[in-house]
């Protein structure tokens, strides 16, 4: 099918084109209390294609992008190409040029044993420290091998096999008759069997000390410390402001060899996005336009390095060999995590959904568990809300030398950020 | 018009009819779901255009599932050949044997589910739609964009850039067993217009509208009228202060309260969280969980929105449950293997994120009922507080009924008057009874809107619509 559309795509009059073939093999199995509740197969094969047009002499380019079903006829694809061809013509961007460096990493084509990653899930899972009073009410795993085939009018050609993994996880903890959940949603590229564990320990822990939790109280501002994957929130900020998309759209006005934070008084950010991160579900060295890969800093010591993003957007900013990013290396800081944690904070371990918002700064997330520590002693809370700003934020941020792994995002293990608003729902003792 | 049936699927019906016929051979309940939807997502703003033909409702595959010993099973897949029925139904066989294996392997024990009804059933359901998006004419759409894009740019103050979206969708489904055959076509399209523009301090602020609803491209004809109020808002948001944290009085827009609808009872009411002990909604049947003035209803047949669809994703037939009725809790919405395992009806609300996915229950129109207040009463009666303004983001907590909103303004009302001080961005928190039983006014208007995608936990994005008039109550503001 590939060749038929490669072929059809040569002969149309395109300017340029790039054709990408995603097929996915995935196991599922829902679980309901380590009860079998539905077990699932995915064979699912996508053709994405995009087709360029030059405009007015090559001051423009135009694009579109579709998808051919595989079982569409001759007749179907020649109809969706000639349309898409069509769209090109509408839409004038400023001129770039898409990828024309050979790929210079061999292809990876061994395949996924995805029998053996969900049998090694099923396992970790069962093996968890599960009591009478804290235990799994429900998980569900995703297990796929993904290959994806990279082709442009350029001569560009990758083929690349990855394993990617999800599992989504439930956890109970009760006492006298009341009873409260976590939520996880890990992912991936195989099952490491003693992180998930032991992450899932710590949403039991967590489970029985909510149990135990009081109102959160009224504050005046003070120190948050994150030390779960919410923190990756602070550090997607970072990243997502270095993109070449943000620069162009002028949603971030960093600039390259300028600090990214005036007056900063904590560690200075190091971000470095790297080609391969071992058990990443993106451990992949090409990105989707069929771009290697380097390993680059985007920020180093507070100052901004680097951008990234796509071929469009990092050519109008004059960025040659640039990509996408996939996977992140944050820097350790000066400090222990237990130097970090030092004097009185609130540390929250569980939000309903903690959010940064990468345009506008503003960080926001319900308390659902956190250790309030205050003079030396530590209260269990629940209730109320965070909220503050990154622009004001990231001034006085510190984080822990020590490193913990979230999929593809390496980063402090303890992230503390200073003076955000703390909405308490109970007096303050 | 009436948007027509998939030809694709009507060419492949005879095959998958057999493939049901060849696969009941082995189980003791087969049923296909069939996809063939095409669409659109036009992009334009003044830094950066795109035209796709995919967005996340545009699809084309099908998913069996298949019951055997109490489990049910599926294969989903895409790459289908009429031709070789036996050979589809073998490979079939074949990729779940090995899961059965495994399970057998490491132990794994059945939650066991009786089999599902398959009642007689023909039915074909196209809807009306004036514009198709595969026959739209993209190119006046991409004109239109731009004008609008550069009258955003002109008058929305400080705006860096202002982007118009469009996405229309014209989705066929087929869901065949051996005694049901359905079918339906219809069309659902979406627009929004949104811009950015910096603060004093470089923060960067948002302003946004939409339109949506069953129909075709001519929906986005609304998006000019959209735009009109975006200049103010953006005055109101620059100049906006944070808010004092604590407990106020607050009127919600229809926006803030369809978010309140879909994060308080929507998803604490999705039954298969019932199978799974996961929501109080289960514990609160016929008991009050709010003030007499709320009245909520869900279903697909509620509003011809978004997911205004005929039947759901499992070929159950769409409808319109009233979950809460002048303040007690009365049904939930149910999936139909949830409701075998409960023991109850399906409500048709099982929905999948596209064929490749798990049905999962899942909202439709989520909706309060309107009151007898004018927004002016409601206004003049507030001592203290805010009127809420646009929905930024939800998340739900059906276990404890706890609930977040993150809402784009509030504007100070005093001794019953705007004052004119905005503040934003807003963090609402509260325990949904408390804030459904302090309900003490609603409006008579009513609004549905269906932009954007709800998710399950982290994942499983479907189209939904929600909303209902403005109300009255007590929340957290922070």
């Amino acid at each position: 099918m590939l060749d038929i559309i490669r072929k059809k795509l040569e002969a149309l009059g395109a300017d340029a084109w790039e054709l990408t073939e995603i097929e996915k093999r995935g196991w599922e199995f829902y679980f309901i209390r380590h009860r079998l509740d539905q077990n699932r197969v995915t064979e699912v094969k996508r053709i994405e294609v995009k087709l360029y047009r030059a405009i007015e002499d090559g001051k423009f380019l135009g694009s579109a992008s579709g998808e051919i079903p595989p079982t569409a006829t001759e007749a179907e694809i020649d109809e969706r190409l000639s349309s898409l061809l069509y769209q090109a013509g509408l839409v004038k961007n400023p001129y770039y040029t898409i990828t024309d460096t050979p790929v210079d990493v061999p292809d990876r084509t061994e395949p996924v044993d995805v029998e053996a990653i969900a049998e090694d899930f099923m396992r970790a899972i069962r093996s968890a420290p599960e009591t009478a009073t804290e235990d799994i009410n429900s998980y569900e795993i995703f297990v796929n091998e993904v290959t994806r085939r990279t082709r442009n009018s350029n001569g560009v050609t990758y083929t690349c096999t990855y394993p990617s993994s999800t599992v989504e996880l439930v956890g109970n903890a009760r006492r006298d008759g009341h009873e409260i959940e976590l939520y996880r949603f890990f992912t991936s590229g195989t099952c490491d069997a003693p992180a998930l564990v032991g992450e899932i320990a710590d949403v039991l822990r967590y489970g029985k000390d909510r149990l135990e939790a009081v109102p959160t109280p009224k504050l005046p501002a003070g120190a948050v410390i994150l030390s779960t994957s919410d923190a990756l929130e602070v550090y997607r900020y970072f990243v997502d402001r270095m993109s070449a998309g943000f620069k162009v759209r002028r949603i971030s006005d960093w600039e390259i060899g300028k600090p990214v934070c005036e007056n900063a008084s904590g560690d200075r950010l190091t971000i470095e996005a790297v080609s391969s991160l071992r058990n990443s579900s993106c451990d992949f060295p090409v990105d989707a336009e069929g771009a290697v890969i380097r390993d680059r800093y985007l920020i180093r010591d507070g100052v901004a390095e680097n951008f990234w993003g796509s071929r469009q957007f990092c050519e109008y900013l004059g960025l040659k060999g640039s990509s996408m990013v996939h996977n992140v290396r944050v820097h350790g800081g000066a400090q222990s995590a237990a130097e970090v944690r030092g004097g009185d904070y609130l540390e929250v371990v569980e939000f309903s959904d903690f959010q940064v918002d990468p345009m506008g700064g503003d960080i926001a997330g319900e308390i659902r568990l956190g250790y309030l520590h205050r003079g030396g002693k530590v209260t269990v809370v629940t209730g109320g809300s965070i909220s503050g700003s990154m622009n004001e934020a990231a001034a006085g941020m510190t984080f822990s030398r020590e490193l913990k792994q979230y999929d593809n995002y390496v980063i402090p293990s303890v992230t503390r950020l200073e003076k955000l608003r703390i909405t308490g729902v109970a007096a303050l003792t | 018009m009436k948007a027509p049936f998939s030809p694709y699927l009507d060419r492949i019906a005879p095959a998958i009819r057999a493939l049901v016929g060849e696969l009941g051979r082995d189980y003791d309940y087969v049923s296909v779901l069939s996809t063939d939807s095409v669409g659109f997502r036009v992009a334009i703003s003044r830094r950066s255009k795109s035209v796709s033909n995919t967005n996340m409702t545009t699809e084309r595959g099908n998913v069996v599932r298949v019951y055997r010993g109490g489990l049910y099973s599926e294969y989903a897949f895409n790459d289908f050949a009429p031709d070789a029925v036996a050979e589809t139904a073998g490979a079939i066989r074949a990729e779940l044997e090995k899961q059965f294996r495994l399970l057998a392997r490491t132990g794994s024990a059945v939650y066991e589910t009786g089999v599902l009804a398959d009642e007689p059933l023909t039915l074909l359901v196209e809807k009306e739609a004036a514009l198709l998006p595969e026959r739209a004419d993209l190119s006046a759409l991409v004109e239109r964009f731009t004008a609008l894009s550069d009258e955003g740019l002109k008058t929305i103050p400080g705006a860096l850039d202002c982007g118009v979206n469009g996405i229309s969708t014209h989705i066929s489904k087929m869901f065949v067993t051996a005694n049901r055959f359905l079918r339906q076509s219809y069309v659902y399209t979406e627009g929004s217009i949104f811009a950015y523009a910096p603060t004093e301090d470089g923060e960067m602020r948002t302003v946004h509208g939409g339109v949506s609803g069953c129909g075709g491209v001519e929906i986005l004809d609304g998006l000019r009228a959209k735009l009109s109020s975006l200049p103010q808002t953006m005055r109101d948001v620059l100049g906006a202060e944070k808010i004092v944290p604590g407990e106020y009085e607050i009127i919600t827009d229809p926006t803030v309260t369809g978010l309140i609808a879909h994060e308080a009872f929507g998803h604490g009411v999705e039954m298969d969280m019932f199978v799974k002990g996961r929501a109080l909604g289960a514990e609160y049947i016929d008991q009050r969980v709010g003030s007499e003035l709320v009245t909520m209803h869900e279903g697909a047949r509620c509003d011809e929105s978004v997911t205004a669809y005929a039947f759901d994703d499992e070929g159950t037939l769409a409808g319109d449950v009233v979950e809460i009725d002048r303040g007690i809790l009365r049904t939930g919405i149910c999936d139909a293997l949830s409701a075998l395992r409960l023991g109850t009806q399906p409500t048709g609300n099982g929905k999948r994120e596209n064929y490749a996915h798990k049905v999962y229950t899942r909202m439709t129109n989520t909706v309060f009922d309107s009151g007898s207040d004018t927004l002016e009463d409601m206004i003049a009666s507030v001592k203290y507080g805010y009127l809420l303004r646009g929905m930024q983001s939800g998340m739900e907590d059906p276990k404890h009924w706890g609930i977040q909103c993150i809402i784009d303004r509030g504007y100070e009302i005093a001794d019953g008057k705007l004052t004119g001080k905005v503040v934003s961005p807003i963090v609402m928190t509260g325990y949904v009874p408390d804030l459904l039983g302090s309900v003490s006014m609603a409006s008579m208007d009513r609004v549905v809107e269906g932009n954007g995608a709800c998710g399950k936990g982290h994942k499983e994005w479907v189209k939904v619509a929600d909303g209902g008039p403005y109300l009255k109550t007590k929340a957290r503001l922070g």
